[in-house]
């Protein structure tokens, strides 16, 4: 995977500046911030309110967004750089195959779904050895958080037959 | 003399059968982590994080500053064996140490980096033990006022400190903070920015936004990288450095330590800037500095020293103060709240045993690594050739079950995916994670002292100018960043970490 230094993100052959993505995307968190802190009370200097800080720090993120953005105009800066797809959806996926399925199926299952679905990332992955290291690896994690630190971690469970 | 009592207590304490076994083990299995190309201490410490949980206080942390110590250790190992440094610290090391190794002289770079990480480490072992009882005695007499000071100070240097633009270290901190509110407010209780969730009524968990956004936003950025790792081949070398090479690396050593101790201690990691410093130093000092970029003793003994010094003495303002001045402090808070303790000036007085036998064991952790890790350095070799394909499935299983493992909560692995992404689009856009996560920390407590001072001074914003120590912290605070923004400053800034 090498990545041509002209390569940008975005339509076509449009350069995208990466201050005004950054610009942008601090503007939009700022706004989301302040539309779900609007129901908290923002109170006086003297009896600060829940509502003040968030509102005041939304207020920052938004004025440094704005000032990106502005920047973005008037300078020219760095291009927005490529972002692959194909590495965080595999790696994202793995994580969340994990998360469902470790309590219901137990670790045993769940940490070898995540390795085989995460090396998807990997082009020119070796599956054997792959399989392998993934066995490796679940072994010895659960002989270190299981076994070693007795942390209550289901390692496999089939309804009826093994709750371990 | 009050100094030797207290260290006494401290020895007593780290010298236990169980102690000595945590710092041995957090020192091996944090080089073992942190050896490994393309992780830095950061993630190295977030995912060792869940092996301390089920252990006690003292312990724990006497394991986890084991870890960091073997983090950085590991760290200066794979600049030297492979020139890929984990952090910025080990850049300048891997300057010349890489070029030691290519001549043949790997075990000499990695032998003179240990012995001046040792003598650094002892020298500051004592500076904070030292400074402990003053500056807690100074830190218990502030008030809210001037602590809110403190920490606004804190993160200016932060900001000037970090990489790249100063605008966008702005908003990460803001972001930080604002990332920390949510959750129930501290005085009243009700529910803040959590839309009815449970989960996040108790905020956003730390150790689940520390591992998304360094952890695996990390996995996430090399994955990209055809990456090329250049693992020394052919021999070592002898370990130990010749004569004439320890003597030229003794005023280096001393003059790394010095730096190393003062630069550690400001807020805002000034312990990144230490190696370069040393470097620049001792160039400037040298006989022959025309020898420096290709393999000179010096330009490895002195900045080693200088950042294991600094590493070390950054836990002064954690341990007095309870701020962290940088991003591994962060998370030693982090590490320190999930086993109860509050860090602040009151760690002292409330549980000595904990707080003198952390800084002893820093001492016995140096000289661990310096024991167990040199006679190691062929295993560690074979550690550095496991390619990446392979590590990060097991970088992810083992982080995973680690998160899981924090609340037996399969959403906390969810909420860390989703911050890990989050975190991967914001290094894209040119932010850096670590002045978030340092934002996040002091969150709760900028807004409680916020808070506790306006109430005090019945909302008058004055009491700030009013305040003599709350003051002067604010108008070096407004005072850096005024100068950081300064063209001609704002150049040498970025020649310092044109180098990563």
């Amino acid at each position: 995977m090498t990545e041509k230094p002209s390569s940008v993100a975005g339509l076509g052959k449009v350069r995208l500046s990466q201050d005004r993505v950054a610009g942008l995307t601090l503007i939009a968190v700022s706004a989301f911030a302040l539309w779900a802190s609007s129901d908290l009370e923002t109170g006086t200097l003297r009896f600060i309110g829940p509502g003040m800080m968030p509102k005041l720090l939304a207020a920052l993120v938004g004025v440094t967004g704005t000032i990106l953005l502005v920047q973005s105009f008037l300078m020219s800066g760095e291009a927005m750089p490529r972002i692959p797809l194909r590495g965080p959806l595999c790696v994202l996926g793995g994580i969340l195959a994990f998360a469902l399925t470790v309590q219901s199926v137990g670790f045993a299952i769940a940490a070898p779904l995540l390795a085989v679905i995460a090396g998807l990332a990997d082009r020119d992955m070796r599956w054997i050895e792959l399989l392998g290291f993934a066995a490796f690896m679940t072994i010895g994690c659960i002989l270190v958080f299981k076994v070693g630190l007795s942390l209550p971690i289901p390692v496999l469970i089939i309804p009826g037959i093994i709750q371990y | 003399m009050d100094l030797l009592s207290n260290l006494a207590l401290g020895f007593s304490t780290a010298m236990s059968l169980q102690n000595l076994g945590l710092a041995f083990i957090g020192c091996l299995v944090g080089t073992l982590i942190g050896i490994l190309p393309g992780v830095g201490p950061i993630a190295t410490i977030t995912m060792l994080l869940p092996i301390t949980f089920g252990i006690d206080p003292v312990g724990a942390l006497i394991m986890l500053a084991g870890i960091y110590y073997g983090a950085q250790y590991g760290g200066s190992t794979s600049a030297i064996l492979v020139n890929i440094p984990g952090e910025a610290g080990s850049v300048v090391t891997a300057l010349d140490g890489h070029a030691m190794a290519k001549k043949g002289r790997a075990g000499a770079a990695l032998g003179i980096s240990a012995i001046g990480s040792f003598i650094a480490g002892c020298v500051a072992t004592v500076v904070i033990a030292a400074l402990a009882l003053p500056l807690t005695d100074l830190a218990l007499r502030f008030g809210p006022t001037d602590y809110f000071a403190l920490m606004v100070m804190g993160l200016v240097f932060a900001v000037v400190l970090a990489h790249g633009s100063v605008l966008k270290a702005v908003a990460m901190i803001c972001l930080g903070i604002l990332l920390s509110t949510i959750g129930s407010d501290l005085e009243t209780g009700q529910a803040r920015m959590t839309f009815g969730s449970l989960h996040l009524a108790d905020g956003i968990d730390f150790a689940v936004l520390a591992m998304g956004i360094f952890g695996f936003a990390e996995v996430l950025r090399n994955l990209e990288g055809g990456e090329q790792r250049d693992v020394i081949k052919g021999t070592m070398g002898p370990l130990l450095p010749t004569r004439d090479e320890i003597r030229r690396s003794i005023a280096p050593i001393l003059r790394g330590t010095g730096l190393g101790s003062v630069l550690g201690m400001l807020p805002g990691n000034g312990a990144v800037l230490a190696p370069f410093a040393s470097y620049t130093l001792e160039k400037k000092l040298a006989k022959r500095p025309q020898d420096f970029g290709k393999g000179a003793i010096e330009a490895v003994a002195g900045p080693e020293a200088a950042n294991n010094a600094g590493a070390q003495t950054s836990f002064i303002p954690l341990l007095t103060l309870g701020i962290p001045p940088n991003a591994v402090m962060a998370i030693m808070v982090g590490a320190m709240m999930i086993q109860g303790i509050v860090p602040g000036p009151q760690v002292m007085t409330e549980s000595p045993t904990l707080f003198w036998g952390m800084i002893a064991s820093m001492w016995i952790g140096n000289l661990m690594l310096l024991v167990i890790n040199l006679p190691m350095v062929g295993m560690w070799v074979r550690l550095l050739k496991v390619p990446y394909r392979l590590l990060f499935p097991a970088i992810l299983i083992f982080s995973c079950i680690g998160i899981y493992s924090i609340d037996n909560n399969p959403m906390d692995v969810v909420f860390t995916g989703a911050f890990a992404f989050a975190g991967y689009l914001l290094i894209k856009m040119g932010f850096e994670p670590a002045p978030l996560l340092l934002g996040f920390v002091l969150g709760h407590l900028i807004e409680e002292n916020l808070r506790r001072a306006m109430l005090l001074s019945r909302g008058e914003l004055s009491t700030f100018a009013e305040n003599p120590v709350s003051l002067i912290l604010l108008i070096v605070s407004v005072g850096l960043l005024a100068l950081s923004a300064l063209p001609s400053l704002r150049a040498k800034r970025e020649k310092v970490f044109v180098e990563d």
